[in-house]
């Protein structure tokens, strides 16, 4: 009976533990193949970090040490202008990617905060630790170079985007990369991703809605 | 602008994790108390806040989640309960600094229970082999955390450990406690860190230092 109580006990222990990876391996697996000892490889590598909401996982002038995969929660990036109104860069949900890439590749101080907008479950990649990993599971080079292929397609969609569309069609691309977002982002931070006062926004959302 | 580390206490209600507790919750760190003893972590949160209402500190009832949260780890527990706490923490202590403060002291403290080719420092490493495991805090009393300067002198607080990144981190930590850190070399060289206190021990104990006693080293 004992036993079975213990036996018990250590199952759940390490059930529940074994979801702080389940979105990494979930994504990792629509990409490349991985056995149970290639995952099990995996999860040495990875910093497992709880961070609550409104803690910071980097400031303004520290290295960014960091990349943070989103198991649960979300985080926002931004920078602070000399009349100190923050201006958001991205957001990442579960699944998401998160860190100023920059600062991690190059060691130079990051000019941007990142910070939890709900608790958050994260997976902390160094530097140090990728390049073991990628050494050690030479299959994870793919998913990497298919993260940052993705990641330049966001970025030169952005960047093309902010020349030519319209705050709506922003918008909508965003709720379309992640459709619960209105509901688990402030208005004002939205207003600040798309460049838009807070106002245009809830002008701009009454018009979809009364499309609709 | 740096960015706050949190340091989670795992035996926060023992003299060791209450004194490193009271002492490290006046400086920029989030401190995340585990123990087994409720009343005394109550008592312990209690008085951390009426000297620095400020102190970023949160009681935390389970010693894996206390982990999960922090950046760093410090196991202030016997060195019988290392194993039990090591197994509790393992997955979520992956890629973090674990600092060993325990001394393996036998029954009446004439030495210690480690083999001489070993310390609890190293018997932690490998109990937690994906962690960065630094040995700090051994060589001080907990009674040295509310006196760390003796004479006008400060207290020398030694550390050993592999990972040079890590030792800077736990540097900072012990001299944000107020003690004078000097990095004594490899984890192996713990083996002499913790026969230090050993012989400090000892010493307390025949000529009544009354546990408040450090190392300086005089040097030009
Ligand atoms: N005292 C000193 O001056 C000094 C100096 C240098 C290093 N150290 C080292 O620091 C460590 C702690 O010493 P201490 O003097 O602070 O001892 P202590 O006052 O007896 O405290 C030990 C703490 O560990 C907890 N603990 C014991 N077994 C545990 C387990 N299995 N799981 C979780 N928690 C457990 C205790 O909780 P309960 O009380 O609820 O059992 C208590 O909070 C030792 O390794 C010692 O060698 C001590």
């Amino acid at each position: 009976m004992a036993t079975g109580i213990l036996l018990f006990q250590s199952i759940t222990v390490i059930l529940y533990y074994n979801n702080m990876y389940e979105v990494l391996f979930e994504n990792v697996s629509k990409k490349i193949g991985l056995t149970k000892e290639e995952e099990q490889l995996l999860q040495t590598f990875f910093i497992p970090k709880k961070l609550r909401k409104k803690q910071y996982l980097l400031q303004e002038g520290d290295v960014s040490k960091y990349l943070a995969f989103v198991e649960k929660g979300m985080l926002r990036s931004y920078t602070v202008d000399e009349k100190g109104i923050e201006h958001i860069a991205e957001f990442a949900f579960e699944g998401w990617w998160m860190g100023d890439q920059f600062s991690f590749l190059t060691g130079e101080p990051s000019k941007y905060n990142i910070d939890a907008l709900e608790d958050s479950e994260l997976l902390l990649l160094t530097k140090q630790a990728e390049d073991q990993m990628l050494e050690k599971i030479p299959k994870m080079e793919r998913f990497f170079r298919l993260l940052l292929q993705n990641h330049l397609i966001a970025i030169q969609g952005r960047l093309a985007s902010s020349l030519s569309n319209t705050a709506e069609e922003k918008y909508n691309q965003l709720v379309q990369a992640c459709p619960t977002i209105p509901q688990r982002v402030p208005q004002h931070m939205l207003a600040s991703y798309l460049g838009i006062t807070p106002e245009t926004l809830s002008r701009l959302r009454k018009n979809i809605s009364l499309r609709k | 602008m740096a960015t706050k580390k949190t340091i989670a206490i795992i035996g926060a209600s023992g003299n060791m994790g209450s004194a490193i507790a009271k002492s490290l919750a006046n400086a920029p760190y989030r401190i995340l108390l585990f123990g087994k003893e409720e009343a005394k972590l109550k008592s312990l949160f209690k008085e951390i806040k009426n000297t620095n209402k400020k102190a970023d500190a949160e009681i935390i009832g389970c010693a894996a989640d206390a982990s999960w949260e922090a950046d760093i780890i410090i196991a202030a527990v016997p060195f019988a309960a290392e194993k039990d706490i090591a197994e509790k923490i393992r997955q979520v202590a992956t890629g973090k600094i674990v600092i060993s403060i325990s001394n393996p002291l036998n029954e009446t403290y004439t030495g210690l229970v480690t083999s001489s080719d070993t310390s609890s420092a190293e018997e932690l490493q490998k109990l937690l082999p994906h962690s960065k495991v630094i040995k700090a805090f051994n060589t001080t009393f907990a009674g040295d955390f509310s006196q760390p300067v003796i004479n006008g002198k400060t207290i020398d607080a030694f550390i050993a450990g592999n990972d040079e990144e890590a030792l800077e981190t736990v540097s900072d930590v012990v001299r944000s406690a107020g003690f004078n850190p000097i990095k004594a070399g490899a984890l192996a060289v713990s083996r002499t860190l913790e026969n230090m206190q050993s012989l400090l021990i000892q010493l307390s104990i025949k000529n009544n230092y009354n546990q408040v006693a450090g190392w300086k080293i005089l040097h030009n």
